[in-house]
């Protein structure tokens, strides 16, 4: 089950996606997102599908794996679904009924925004490696130092999380065997008792977090590490033709959907 | 010529009654390898973050190349000349990608882009990992994470190495990886290794042995003279190495054997002729 988290996941390959710079990308998802939510009637919907499709089939990243992606959101997904159906006024579906067209439409509509929020970030974190990730959110929010914004220190974290999520999940997954050969039991019982039955998981992981984090800055200083100053890095981000390129493009389709907005489409 | 000196070296950690070193002279030569073996609590590993100045001794002075470890200004100096590998690798190992972690040191030095490459490849070839650059180190073993983790250390260049059980979690295929490793860096590189373990096996190769006890050192010299105590290391609850203990048993029953053989061929060898007289 723990296995199955796809949260900052990243599939390696070799894609024009892959190799564009994650700054690049990163603009990219923010322009996508903006450009989402313009959307309001059918065709735009269907042009910011048609986007998310082609850049999924760019990515080489197979629609079971999205879908894998999309598994712990079904919960709200749903919901904002049901919500829709039955709390938006119009014309009913049949006479006397509560469900209207208008509901119906909503939901789809909504249901198709959630969804492709999150095909649209997760095509970041799949095409792009955490370290080149939080590397590109240096850069790009390296003018915030001046305000004094701790930007190198926000992304150092950002990075050091994402390398032990997957060091975490094995030893919660330990631990919850240990407790288990004691006899502890985590599917049986009221919802209250078995968040309480996680208790027993969670004091040892943080336990254990807390001294792997104390070991991990002994070994961070003995490696040298003095914060961001001075730094260098192996890999320089650099833009290339294909990032020019996928910005102009990005840009353009803010801009035919701010227009298909104002159109009413 | 030494590379480490320590001079009465006394330290306590805060907010405990015992001292941990006890007055610990000790001097290493650059390029030897040397082991130190010890219990739990022998401060072994108090011993060897002295080296690199994540401790300073309370009084006494470390140098290490000459420098002050307590010198607060030249505490990148020291921790570039003196590289520390820990007993989990998964504690140590900073980035998800192999090569992004050996990059992890030189990148904090403000080397150069091109020149990190180098170092990266040269490092990762000298552990024997430079098929597994591009991997997320923690699909790999224990024994590779160890190595990615001293390709790591070397990549900075540093003149010493110092670990601190390095192999106290591994299967003992993992262990055999490393120890070679690091034997063959510091026969091939000339670099100086200084390796801390609670296995006496790890040891026959050094070329010098200190077992610490309670603070002090308690024995020091080549490993075959330093085995060839045996009544020391039994009550230091240490286990000599097979072949010691054998030659010890035998001798115990009237035979007169040479202690200081560690190796299986040369053992073998030696009673055999012992028998036929």
């Amino acid at each position: 089950m723990l296995k199955d988290v796809t949260l900052g996941q990243y599939f390696p390959g070799d894609t024009i996606v892959h190799r564009l710079d994650p700054r690049t990308k990163i603009l990219l998802v923010v322009l996508y997102i903006v450009a989402l939510f313009q959307a309001k009637w059918w065709v735009s919907y269907a042009i910011v599908i048609a986007v998310a499709g082609l850049s999924m089939a760019l990515s080489h990243i197979s629609v079971k794996n999205m879908f894998k992606g999309l598994k712990p959101m079904i919960f709200i997904i749903c919901l904002t679904a049901v919500l829709n159906i039955f709390y938006t006024q119009g014309t009913p579906v049949l006479p006397g009924w509560i469900i209207t067209w208008e509901g119906i439409e909503r939901a789809i509509q909504m249901v198709l925004r959630i969804v492709l929020l999150i095909t649209g970030t997760f095509l970041l974190t799949y095409t792009t490696s955490p370290i080149a990730l939080t590397d590109g959110l240096e850069l790009l929010m390296n003018p915030l130092k001046k305000i004094r914004v701790p930007v190198h220190e926000m992304t150092m974290m950002m990075s050091m999380a994402l390398r032990f999520i997957p060091t975490l999940i094995e030893e919660t997954d330990k631990i919850m065997s240990a407790q288990k050969a004691r006899g502890a039991d985590f599917e049986n019982g009221s919802l209250v008792q078995r968040a309480k039955a996680l208790l027993p998981i969670l004091v040892p992981l943080f336990v254990s977090a807390f001294r792997r984090a104390d070991e991990l800055a002994v070994a961070m200083e003995s490696r040298c590490y003095h914060g961001g100053e001075g730094r260098t890095r192996m890999k320089k981000l650099q833009f290339a033709a294909n990032d020019i390129l996928a910005l102009v493009l990005g840009i353009l389709f803010l801009a035919g959907m701010i227009l298909l907005r104002v159109f009413g489409l | 010529m030494s590379i480490i000196c320590f001079n009465e070296v006394h330290f306590t950690y805060p907010g405990s009654e015992t001292e941990t070193l006890k007055g610990i002279n000790l001097n290493i030569e650059e390029g030897s390898f040397v082991a130190v073996l010890g219990h739990n609590g022998s401060g072994k590993s108090t011993l060897a973050k002295h080296m690199n100045s994540i401790l300073v001794p309370d009084s006494g002075t470390v140098t290490v190349a000459g420098i002050d470890t307590a010198d607060e200004n030249r505490i990148l100096d020291v921790r570039s000349t003196v590289g520390m590998v820990f007993q989990n690798p998964d504690n140590q190992i900073v980035a998800n990608v192999v090569e992004e972690d050996v990059a992890f040191a030189p990148e904090n030095l403000g080397i150069p882009s091109e020149e990190i490459r180098t170092r990266v490849d040269d490092a990762l070839a000298r552990v024997g990992m430079t098929e597994f650059a591009r991997h997320a180190p923690h699909l790999l073993s224990g024994g590779q994470k160890q190595r990615v983790a001293i390709a790591g250390v070397i990549a900075m260049r540093p003149r010493i190495i110092v670990l601190d059980e390095p192999t106290a979690m591994l299967d003992p295929q993992g262990r055999r990886e490393v120890v070679s490793t690091v034997e063959h860096l510091c026969r091939d590189t000339g670099i100086t290794a200084v390796l801390i373990t609670h296995h006496m096996d790890e040891c026959v190769n050094a070329d010098r042995l200190i077992v610490m006890s309670a603070g002090q050192i308690i024995a020091d010299g080549k490993p075959s003279e330093v085995f060839s105590q045996v009544e020391l290391m039994d009550k230091e609850g240490l286990t000599v190495p097979e072949t010691v203990r054998l030659m010890y048993d035998l001798n115990s029953r009237g035979f007169s054997l040479p202690l200081g053989v560690t190796g299986m061929k040369d053992c073998a060898q030696f009673v055999k002729t012992a028998l036929m007289n």
